[in-house]
């Protein structure tokens, strides 16, 4: 075990000597693998940020169902009646909305009363509401009971008021697979960064290899600087970007929150919980020291 | 210590080194490798130290058959086996102390024991004082005893040197030699390639001569 430790700290030494040697180079790298990495880390915390909204906004989907102006209250109140009884589970509540009663809500907003009293009678159709249980697959139900109180008498037009939920979801999943995708081509774009630095540190410690071999030196002794090479230089990208996308949040939260307030609402953007974050430097350590073997492995066949 | 059998050795290019080559040197023992630039005493000392594998036969260094040898278990057959390069390949970035602490340190040995070892090797080569220069600053005699500080700082069993005096003057490569001598007489096997006769005449109990295809073993009798 201590010799085990030993070897770690001894390798840790020639990887702290050899970034000190050439530091511009070692920050420059970590530079770009930050800032590539702030791309993912910024979509996951508009992802995260987004996502309980719209899960939020989906919890009460409503159901609007017009009927014709001419439909007779008593028509109404039978299929109000009717849905009631279905006694489906994913029916939460069904509420007749009377015309007369929906005037008078009206008439209590100065500029509707004054256009209700221009008309010679009650423009507004009986209406109900039906209140679905929120589940993953609400826009789908709210879709087929919509298409199947359509058919019903005096009904003039069914609106789906979780239409644009399910847009939204549609866009989140778009987003997600998005991220999934930008998440992808940014790991490969990190593995080639460290790929190649460590092949160029690989090739200019060609003659200390060599040396380290001829004295009885395992691969594990030769690649074990290389891999904490690619540790550290990912382990500090990713701790940095998770800095600056904090920072960058900042500003955008300022804009949002004026932007939020006029909808009467509170909305922030915020970084993934600290075990996601933790969770993401680990990963990009771990991508660091794998393509760190890999050039190393592929590099030092001498 | 070292045993071939019948070992054939020839490059890529089809020019046979070594061929049919049987011998066997027991513990202790202080050989020279002898012959003309190209006839195989460099391969030769490659073979024995691993570094290159025979076309056929079977080689044996400290009991293990190098043929059989897995890549996990060829380095720690290195560390029994101490070897100075004719280019000494010691590392210019690093002083005459970090140079020879290098293979303690492939062994995972604690600073403080690496460091106190490396010292004391450095002080049985006669460089005792030399521990903070770098290889550039040392002459041509004191970079090979450098490099033969860092082959013996883990006590090998075998030390092998590839024409350790090629470009030393006459009292410089005596000193060496006397080093070579000093390891050998507590019971290192030691081999020496060189083309000095003095030098053989002087130090060994045995030469092998290479020259193309042909390899000869014999005795030599020393004047010291």
């Amino acid at each position: 075990m201590k010799q085990w430790l030993q070897l770690h700290r001894y390798a840790l030494q020639v990887t702290l000597r050899r970034l000190l040697q050439a530091p511009s180079s070692f920050l420059t790298n970590v530079v770009v693998i930050a800032l590539a990495l702030v791309l993912p880390l910024m979509g996951a915390s508009i992802l995260i940020s987004v996502q309980p909204v719209a899960q939020h906004v989906s919890a009460d989907p409503t159901i609007t169902i017009f009927m014709t102006p001419d439909a007779s209250l008593a028509v109404s109140e039978s299929l109000t009646k009717s849905i009631q009884e279905s006694k489906d589970p994913l029916i939460l509540d069904v509420r007749l909305v009377d015309k007369s009663q929906a005037a008078e809500s009206l008439r209590s907003n100065e500029a509707w009363r004054q256009a209700l009293e221009a008309l010679p009678n009650n423009p507004l159709p009986h209406a109900i509401t039906v209140t679905l249980a929120a589940d993953d697959a609400v826009a789908r139900t709210a879709e087929l009971f919509a298409s199947e109180w359509r058919l019903e008498e005096g009904v003039q037009f069914v609106q789906l008021d979780s239409l644009w939920v399910q847009r939204l979801e549609a866009l989140l999943r778009l987003v997600r697979i998005g991220l999934t995708l930008v998440t992808l081509i940014i790991a490969l774009v990190v593995l080639a960064a460290v790929f190649n630095t460590v092949r160029m540190q690989a090739l200019s410690q060609r003659d200390e290899i060599a040396v380290a071999r001829l004295v009885g030196a395992t691969e594990s002794f030769v690649r074990r600087p290389f891999l904490y090479q690619g540790g550290l230089t990912c382990g500090l990208g990713a701790a940095i970007a998770i800095g600056l996308t904090a920072l960058a949040l900042n500003p955008l939260n300022t804009a949002i929150s004026d932007l939020s307030k006029t909808y009467d609402t509170l909305f922030a953007l915020h970084l993934p919980s600290g075990l996601a974050l933790f969770v993401y430097l680990i990963a990009a350590i771990v991508l660091g020291c794998f393509s760190a073997r890999w050039s190393v492995t592929r590099h030092t066949r001498f | 210590m070292i045993e071939f059998q019948h070992v054939f050795k020839s490059y890529a290019s089809g020019t046979a080194i070594l061929e049919d080559v049987s011998f066997h040197v027991g513990a202790g023992e202080f050989l020279f490798v002898a012959g003309p630039s190209g006839a195989g005493k460099s391969t030769l000392l490659k073979l024995i130290a691993g570094l290159e594998p025979a076309n056929r036969g079977i080689i044996q260094v400290n009991g293990q058959r190098l043929d059989r040898l897995t890549a996990r278990a060829r380095p720690y057959l290195r560390r029994a086996v101490g070897v100075i390069l004719q280019d000494t390949h010691l590392l210019q970035d690093r002083n005459a102390l970090q140079n020879v602490m290098l293979p303690l340190a492939v062994t995972g040995q604690p600073n403080d024991v690496a460091r106190s070892r490396a010292r004391a090797a450095l002080q049985k080569v006669g460089l005792g004082g030399k521990e903070t220069a770098l290889p550039v600053t040392l002459s041509g005699g004191e970079q090979q005893r450098l490099a033969i500080a860092r082959a013996i700082v883990n006590r090998p069993a075998l030390l092998i040197a590839d024409e350790p005096t090629a470009n030393l003057d006459k009292d410089t490569a005596k000193r060496v030699m006397d080093v070579f001598k000093d390891f050998n007489q507590v019971g290192v096997t030691t081999l020496v390639a060189t083309h000095d006769e003095d030098l053989m005449a002087q130090y060994a109990d045995r030469v092998f001569v290479i020259e193309p295809g042909r390899f000869r073993d014999f005795p030599v009798n020393k004047t010291t």
